[in-house]
């Protein structure tokens, strides 16, 4: 008589299972998410190369519907991904500044903070204020 | 005297029969004060005597209990019926293990990979054995968290990447790998960092962070592995850019 | 201190893309998000004042050397950071094997050092040559 292991497989649309695994899919989505839009920067200071015309008209193909609105859901993405890296920050500490670990979400706080400070220091020094 | 009624849904599966699991289901007396393995232990008692599973000290220490129940990887020991949804209290083999019987899995893996880390005080000299080896609070509270794990493998079950990939060597495993680097008393740091810098080490993670959830010890392995790739991080640097020196 | 002991299957350039992917994800998480806002989402909602993106008004400030070390740290970490956890991701969805993961390092990290190395040539340019 021959005995048989049922083999280990995981689960299709493990990911659907619990609320933590969407948002790590949504995570990952919106890292890659940042890699895209790297191609697009990069593709803008190109055409800004190339000069107006063409500068232009790859800025108006991103900000027309429906374009605009995909950009719109990946910024979202991108958002989603800043938030939950403040929040592994915290979940890691690879650095710590204190003796024992903080609390994550003490850490979530204060790199939010940073963000809202960086956010504004980048429209003054790079963008030229408001 | 039972207030009422529970319905179990327990996955049965025949090594004999090759076949896949199955469901079967048992209508138990409830008590408020019961946990899930309470419901097994009556089923085998007086419903079902060929139900197979493992337990052992019943108090979420010996880690024999694991099972995935309602959906996710909970001691059976530790988990009361009444915090359950109501409904049928569903219970599964930890996922991601090849079954051998009903609940039971098979682990032969999980103790190859934890032996792969070298779980003990790793030292090239132990020097005269009749004196104690000084370690002060702050010592011992580098590593306490890790040294908390009961191999219990419910971080495995939780962890799609070892679902996906098997040969990663886990989060228990790296966990305990990180116990002893951050002893005082070891020496092997090295060496357990070159086995993690490897493809089946710690660069599978991608910082999911169930493991985390489900841990009933809270050792936090999520956070040693990112601790480690730190770790095996600056190892790797240095050799490469420093070859020939010394390193922990 | 003691002698390092080298286990025989160590990988080589995995922490490498691992510390470009975290410096990446610090550099994402703070700079892209704003930087997003303001190219693209500003003037077409009505959400700010004049558009940042308008040809003469980023060409003005493409003068600065902060400006152009800003948008090839941005671009740099967004594509290094991003390519590895496509990565991950293409080898959780079943792209897996040494094959398949030989050829992903060749692809995506060539993405991200060309794209860099782009970027870093476009912010030179019209500055230093």
């Amino acid at each position: 008589m021959t005995v048989h292991e049922y083999p280990a497989r995981r689960r299709r649309g493990w990911w659907l299972r619990n609320p933590r695994y969407l948002a790590f899919q949504l995570r990952e989505a919106g890292g890659v998410v940042c890699a895209l839009y790297g191609l697009i920067l990069l593709n803008m200071l190109i055409q800004l190369r190339d000069g107006e015309s063409a500068y232009a008209a790859f800025l108006n193909l991103l900000r027309t519907p429906p374009v605009l609105y995909l950009n719109v859901v990946l910024f979202v993405l991108v958002l989603w991904h800043a938030l939950t890296w403040f929040m592994l920050i915290g979940k890691a500490q690879p650095i710590q500044f204190t003796r024992q670990p903080l609390p994550w979400k003490v850490v979530f706080g204060i790199n939010v903070l940073l963000w809202i400070g960086v956010s504004g220091a980048v429209v003054y020094l790079i963008f030229g204020g408001m | 005297m039972p207030d009422s009624e529970v319905v179990f849904r327990v996955s049965r599966y025949r090594p004999e029969s090759g076949g896949r699991p199955t469901f079967q289901e048992y209508r138990i007396p409830y008590r408020s004060d019961m946990v899930v393995l309470d419901g097994l232990n009556y089923i085998k008692d007086h419903l079902d005597p060929t139900l197979t599973f493992r337990w052992s000290c019943r108090m979420g220490i010996c880690g024999s209990c694991g099972a995935d129940v309602n959906g996710r990887p909970r001691l059976t020991c530790g988990t009361y019926i009444r915090d359950m949804r109501k409904g049928a209290v569903t219970v599964e083999p930890l996922s991601n293990f090849p079954i051998l019987k009903d609940l039971v899995v098979d682990f032969d893996d999980f103790l190859d990979k934890l032996a792969s880390v070298r779980p003990y005080i790793v030292r090239k000299d132990w020097g005269d054995l009749s004196k104690e080896y000084i370690q002060y609070p702050e010592d011992v509270d580098a590593y306490r968290q890790q040294s908390l794990c009961i191999n219990c493998m419910l971080c495995y079950a939780a962890c799609p990447v070892f679902g996906a990939s098997p040969e990663f060597v886990g989060p228990a495993a790296s966990a305990l790998a990180l116990r002893y680097i951050r002893d005082t008393r070891d020496e092997g740091g090295a060496e357990r960092l070159a086995r993690l810098n490897t493809k089946t080490g710690i660069w599978e993670c991608t910082f999911v962070g169930e493991c985390s959830v489900v841990c009933p010890k809270e050792v936090d392995p999520a956070a040693a592995i990112q601790t480690l790739k730190f770790l095996a991080t600056t190892r790797h640097m240095r050799r490469l850019l420093m070859p020939g020196s010394a390193s922990r | 201190m003691h002698a390092d002991v080298a286990a025989p299957d160590e990988v080589l350039l995995e922490p490498v893309f691992w510390s470009l992917f975290s410096v990446g994800g610090f550099i994402t998480a703070f700079l892209l998000p704003v930087t997003l806002f303001l190219l693209f989402f500003a003037a077409p909602f009505r959400l700010w004042p004049g558009d940042p993106a308008a040809y003469a008004t980023f060409l003005a400030h493409w003068k600065e050397p902060l400006v152009r070390l800003f948008f090839f740290v941005l671009i740099g970490g967004s594509l290094f950071h991003g390519t590895h956890r496509l990565k991950f991701m293409l080898m959780d969805a079943g792209f897996k094997g040494p094959a398949a993961e030989a050829l992903l390092d060749l692809i995506l990290n060539g993405v991200a050092i060309f794209g860099s190395l782009g970027a870093l040539y476009y912010a030179l340019r019209g500055w230093l040559f």
